[in-house]
């Protein structure tokens, strides 16, 4: 194989990183903490994308106990991502129940007036 | 949002729909890509979204909270219960999904299925009870 075709046979993983990356600067540079949440969403799927697409095998089917297949997937990282998942929807509710106790104690979600509430006080 | 036609007439024309899709997600649960844990979101997703449109009050009315505080466990002991029959007619271990049927394969998928039932009960009165509780907040 040529070095183009390693170069697109790994596809799966430019659409990882471009997911984290992305994640990371809407954390990072967005102010709005609706929007940071939004931000570890994108972040969470990447890591899951990272997992899930090296689990899978092409023409394999899940692993059930069956006689008409002889090829399966790997059902580990789906598992544990299964579990990512489980946990992630628990860190996002408790995330935006912070954001909600944030907004009744400032009025507002930016974290800019919030530090600028701060300082006043 | 409450008078607002469209909205209104095109959720009551998209609820069957959800509902009836998430048994679909269920019991395609084995093969393909599918479950518990998809489909009790799916109907979640349908009373959340027959929440926003005609209101919290409307919801609660089909979905009460203690209703959905009562389901939350009971998922959990169908979940558990699903590896008991085996101990109790004393045909094998905890978890032996063989009692279910005569034949290894169809038993197997039984006990698939009612695992999921279990997980379907608890992700769906989950997610509408930590909907409720944000929705709820400053209402009083």
């Amino acid at each position: 194989m040529t070095g183009w075709e390693v170069a697109a046979d790994h596809y799966n993983y430019y659409v990882t990183i471009f997911l984290m990356v992305a994640g990371l600067y809407i954390v990072i540079a967005r102010g709005n903490m609706i929007k940071k949440l939004v931000g570890l969403g994108l972040f969470q799927t990447s890591v899951y994308l990272l997992y899930l697409a090296p689990g899978r095998i092409i023409g394999g089917t899940a692993p059930i106990y069956d006689k008409n297949y002889e090829v399966y997937s790997n059902p580990l990282p789906h598992v544990l991502m299964l579990t990512a998942i489980v946990v992630g929807v628990a860190t996002l509710a408790v995330g935006l129940a912070l954001v909600v106790r944030i907004s009744e104690e400032y009025g507002t979600i930016d974290e800019d007036e919030i530090f600028a509430k701060d300082e006043d006080q | 949002m409450k008078f607002d036609l469209i909205l209104r007439v095109g959720t009551k024309l998209m609820l069957p729909f959800i509902l009836i899709f998430a048994p679909y997600v269920h019991f395609h649960g084995d093969y393909g890509p599918g479950g518990g844990f998809q489909a009790g979101v799916i109907i979640a997703a349908a009373f959340i979204l027959y929440a926003m449109v005609f209101g919290l009050d409307a919801a609660k009315r089909i979905a009460p909270q203690s209703v959905i505080d009562r389901l939350l466990p009971v998922g959990v002991l169908i979940f558990a219960a699903a590896g008991l029959p085996a101990i109790v007619s004393g045909q094998g271990r905890f978890l032996d999904f063989g009692v279910y049927g005569h034949d290894f394969l169809h038993a197997h998928e039984w006990g698939i299925l009612i695992v999921e039932t279990g997980v379907i009960v608890t992700v769906a009165s989950t997610m509408l009870a930590i909907f409720y509780a944000f929705a709820d907040r400053g209402r009083q």
